[in-house]
């Protein structure tokens, strides 16, 4: 949390509604007195005068305002909160701060909470919220509403709260897909190569200048000679994630963007976690790229391409192939895109044509149309031209050697690369 | 559940405070029939107000409305306006009209002006979500307004002189004066 203020913000005071409403009934049973030349009505204004009497002047026409957002990245879904704090009126009454939150968080609690200071002058108010959607975004506006002792007059003023970053909520992935060939880079996953991995492979005859340790007495035992173990060789992969954001269609947090960026979080998560190289190329308007590499701080680097908006990679109508750069020979492609962009179609058919081994997780989702009955055949129609269309381009794919596998977004990634994960896939 | 229970005791509030002020409607012509109608109505669109200014707190404005249907913008301009009118106000004025509008009875007068009282604390503290403490403060004004209420009340009720004489002047001028008077000795 890091401190946003103080900062001196200028208020005017008008007259609440509470006073406006005593002012009527004070003129109208002063008029009616008057008018009517009976008395009782004096007595009917008298509270309503009196109440309104007690309007003092000196209050203050400047206040302090602190703010404290989180300056650390969130995570959809992930309770968090703003703190506010006023001061300077201690001359005023009470004081009532208010979220009014942007459609992309939820405000937990719309009347701030008092945790600290506990006087009327010198507390936090605390704003919960959960954002729901990722993205470098604004909270909202914090209303403050100060009211004078009285209640008569009131300020109200409204401060814009900074934004925060939200990364999204990865997909939930368990297993690996790990290619047959892995680079020679030591790694994680057994290769089909011996090397000093822990995976047993077999056994050979021993030959001068091997390591004593690995003789397998049992079998040298059986077969009468110096036998040695061997073992799987460990490498690490390299896994390109290609995220479509080209297109963006469905709804609001549920759109293909917004799966095709979880399912890329996701899966560069776990790939991190398991020290395999990971790199990452985003085909938006603009595609960018980070180039494939391990640790923590490429998770930020990845996770900061796939948050904010970057306006330093090449156009996507000049780009006419993926960046070598970011493509390293052996390298397994992982695809998440609803395949309505027929130029990144085409890159993906030469992506194969260089020998890449990729797998499409397809993000589409395709919705109910509707319609009056009068257009509903020819709706109807068009979907069904429509579909046929894509279930070409996937089919063209498939042909091509490139799976396509399906995900809602909801379950675990595990389910549609299940048939990819079981066993490593063959690559050239 | 407390705001159900705080917009109820708004309501039942203005429903008192209209049907003290009107009732009976005998001897007050079509003019009291019309006000009485309109001060219903305005007790009724003033809990309403509250309602929908508790659930659509942001409503948006004219240029958001643009591409919304015909029907959500006249719903949105609808409740646009139910927000804007101060029902209350309009409640109050017609409330004391209807008083006038009767033959002189001072202590129902009285108690309309309690009424009225009790109506504009509860409407304020439903709108500011603020408890009854915050009016403690206030709570010397209101004794003494209480008791302004029940001198001027005393005051009318006395008989007046003869017809033609200053009596019923000086009746209204001493209950103003006694009302400028406390306001001016309150230690506040």
């Amino acid at each position: 949390m890091l401190s946003a203020g103080p900062q001196k913000k200028p208020i005017t005071w008008q007259l609440t509604g509470h006073a406006r409403r005593l002012l009527t009934l004070a003129i109208a049973g002063l008029v009616i007195t008057v008018i009517s030349r009976r008395a009782e009505f004096a007595g009917l204004a008298a509270p309503a005068l009196l109440m309104l009497a007690a309007r003092q002047g000196g209050r203050p026409e400047v206040v302090n305002v602190e703010i404290d957002v989180p300056t650390a990245p969130l995570t959809e879904g992930e309770p968090s909160q703003a703190l506010v704090r006023i001061t300077g009126q201690q001359r005023a009454g009470q004081v009532q701060v208010r979220l009014i939150a942007n459609p992309w968080l939820t405000a937990g609690d719309t009347e701030a909470v008092r945790v600290a200071g506990g006087g009327s002058s010198g507390g936090w108010f605390r704003l919960p919220f959960v954002p729901e959607r990722w993205g470098v975004r604004s909270i909202g506006t914090v209303e403050v509403t100060l009211h004078d002792r009285w209640r008569l007059e009131e300020s109200k003023l409204t401060i814009s709260l900074p934004k925060v970053t939200c990364y999204p909520r990865p997909a939930l992935l368990e297993s690996q897909v790990v290619l047959s060939r892995l680079p020679s880079r030591l790694g994680e996953h057994p290769s089909r190569l011996a090397g000093e991995g822990v995976e047993f492979a077999g056994v050979r005859e021993f030959v001068p200048g091997d390591r004593q340790r690995r003789i397998n007495w049992p079998a040298t035992t059986r077969r009468g000679s110096l036998q040695l173990n061997i073992f799987n060789a460990e490498r690490a992969q390299v896994t390109v994630l290609l995220m479509d954001v080209s297109t963006d269609i469905g709804e609001v947090g549920e759109s293909t963007a917004d799966l095709a960026v979880r399912a890329a979080t996701g899966i560069a998560v776990r790939y991190l976690a398991a020290r395999d190289r990971v790199g990452l190329i985003s085909f938006g308007r603009r595609v960018d790229w980070i180039a494939p590499a391990v640790g923590r701080r490429q998770t930020e680097r990845i996770l900061h391409l796939i948050t904010e908006k970057s306006a330093s990679g090449h156009p996507t109508d000049v780009v006419s192939e993926l960046p070598h750069a970011a493509l390293p020979p052996g390298a397994l492609v992982i695809v998440f895109s609803p395949l309505l962009n027929l130029r990144l179609v085409e890159a993906l058919r030469g992506l194969r044509e260089r020998g890449f081994a990729t797998i499409v997780i397809d993000v589409l989702r395709v919705p109910k149309v509707g319609g009056l009955t009068r257009t509903k055949a020819l709706a109807d129609l068009a979907t069904r031209v429509w579909r046929m269309e894509q279930d070409a381009i996937r089919f063209s794919l498939r042909e091509l050697g490139i799976p396509v596998v399906a995900w809602d977004g909801k379950s675990s990634l595990d389910e549609p690369l299940a048939p990819y994960t079981r066993r490593p896939v063959v690559n050239r | 559940m407390n705001a159900a229970r705080r917009y109820l005791a708004v309501g039942l509030l203005a429903i008192a405070v209209a049907l003290w002020a009107g009732l009976p409607l005998i001897h007050t012509g079509r003019l009291g029939h019309i006000a009485f109608d309109l001060a219903i109505g305005c007790a009724v669109l003033g809990v309403a107000r509250l309602i929908a200014e508790a659930a659509a707190p942001n409503l948006p404005s004219r240029a958001d409305q643009l591409y919304l249907p015909v029907t959500s913008r006249i719903w949105l301009r609808g409740l646009s306006t139910l927000v804007a009118v101060p029902w209350p106000q309009a409640l109050i004025v017609l409330a004391v009209g209807l008083e006038a509008l009767h033959s002189r009875r001072p202590w129902h007068t009285a108690v309309l002006g309690v009424v009225l009282i009790c109506y504009l604390i509860t409407l304020h503290l439903t709108e500011s979500n603020s408890r009854l403490t915050v009016f403690r403060p206030q709570l010397p004004l209101l004794v003494t307004g209480a008791a302004l209420t029940a001198l001027s009340v005393g005051a009318a009720a006395l008989p007046a002189g003869p017809a033609g004489s200053g009596s019923g002047w000086l009746a209204v001028l001493a209950a103003i004066a006694a009302v400028v008077a406390a306001a001016l000795a309150l230690p506040i």
